[in-house]
């Protein structure tokens, strides 16, 4: 296909990356109370983790390393649930105590702002490219 | 004829401008793709070019113009702001962003006004 | 979208009279006339330059550059097309090249051609 937009290459894998964390961020504030999953163990907080490589990318113009976002993967924190001490709660075990979600809201609300930046500023950069192609294809018109 | 039609400096010098303009919004836009990959440099324009760009300009030559190659490299003044050793700064892209922008629609515009110049100086018509 | 064809230096119908030029000849039809003097001696010095300086080479330099600049436009097209990273900005301004060389050389064209209908059209 016909290249018009050059310079975005990385920009679309940066737009899939912020749009699975933000999407990762909902689906943990949803589940902040799930005490009793489809396991029947309490949810279990996601992560998002970055691939990103290193390419040398030497082009005619001398272009210098250009890292690129290969793509996501969606982990399971490995930090344990908290545990709170609720006995009426179907869910407490002997003790009283039932495990709770390891969801922090002020971290995931502080992640879906930064998700948010970066995913509107990557935008920006798109239409940026965009209105810049239009105006090369004006020249020479009158 | 031709050729000398084409080799005024100042319509060299707003195509290497332009080239440069191309160049550094590839450039921008990797840094803010790269926004959060822990241990990212950002890059930007040679620094060396603007200086180049401005002499060859000066010196009235148009194969010193022509010869200029605007290239990128690792900007090495940009500090970083967090743990990883990542220096972009999204502010600070926005704003390089928007300035380049504005350079590109001046030198489209100067060369596409000295090219209607040049139709209208050889038809005698726009 | 078929790419800018290239022009044939050797097109026929756009520049009449070029097998007339001859390297050293006088671009004007003879007229039978007894020249002035000054005009005698500046036919000689004509003669006497070498090729690359004459009105017949000038106009195969200048056919020769606008196919050039066509070429190259249609190349920065194709390769545009055939999905290459070719920076926008070459393949627009190398076909606006084009045409204004193109333009330039038409109206050098019309130009030839008036002057020549012009002189054709003298009363002797």
């Amino acid at each position: 296909m016909i290249q018009i937009l050059s310079g975005i290459q990385n920009t679309s894998a940066a737009l899939d990356a912020e749009q699975t964390r933000l999407d990762v961020i909902a689906q943990n504030i949803a589940n902040v109370n799930t005490t009793h999953g489809v396991d029947g163990k309490p949810y279990q907080r996601q992560v998002v983790v970055f691939e990103t490589s290193l390419q040398q990318a030497m082009n005619g113009d001398g272009s210098a390393q250009m890292p690129a976002i290969q793509g996501t993967h969606v982990e399971k924190d490995s930090s344990p649930p908290i545990h709170i001490y609720e006995p009426g709660n179907p869910d407490a075990d002997a003790n009283g105590l039932v495990a709770m979600p390891n969801i922090n809201m002020q971290d995931e609300m502080a992640d879906l702002i930064s998700a948010s930046r970066t995913f509107e500023a990557n935008l920006a950069v798109v239409k940026n490219a965009r209105s810049m192609a239009m105006e090369t294809l004006a020249i020479g018109k009158h | 004829m031709i050729e000398a039609l084409f080799n005024q400096p100042n319509y060299l010098a707003a195509n290497k401008a332009l080239d440069a303009v191309v160049l550094r919004e590839g450039a921008i836009a990797n840094n803010i793709a790269n926004l959060e990959t822990p241990g990212y440099k950002r890059i930007d324009l040679a620094p060396s070019f603007e200086t180049e760009l401005e002499r060859a300009t000066a010196s009235r030559d148009p194969q010193q113009i022509a010869a200029l190659q605007p290239a990128l490299a690792v900007d090495t003044t940009a500090v970083s702001s967090s743990r990883d050793g990542n220096t972009v700064h999204l502010e600070n892209e926005l704003m390089q962003m928007n300035q380049n922008a504005m350079t590109h629609a001046l030198e489209t515009q100067l060369i596409s006004g000295m090219l209607s110049r040049m139709q209208m100086a050889i038809t005698g018509k726009d | 979208m078929s790419p800018i064809p290239a022009i044939n230096p050797a097109m026929s119908g756009l520049m009449p009279n070029v097998d007339m030029l001859q390297p050293g000849a006088s671009p004007l039809p003879s007229t039978g006339i007894e020249m002035p003097s000054e005009l005698g001696r500046a036919q000689e010095i004509t003669a006497a330059q070498p090729t690359g300086d004459s009105f017949a080479s000038m106009l195969g330099q200048m056919v020769s550059d606008v196919n050039g600049k066509q070429n190259i436009s249609a190349q920065a097209v194709s390769a545009l097309q055939s999905g290459q990273t070719v920076p926008l900005h070459h393949a627009v301004i190398a076909m606006e090249e084009a045409n204004v060389s193109f333009q330039l050389m038409v109206e050098v064209r019309n130009r030839l051609l008036e002057s020549y209908q012009e002189i054709m059209r003298m009363q002797i």
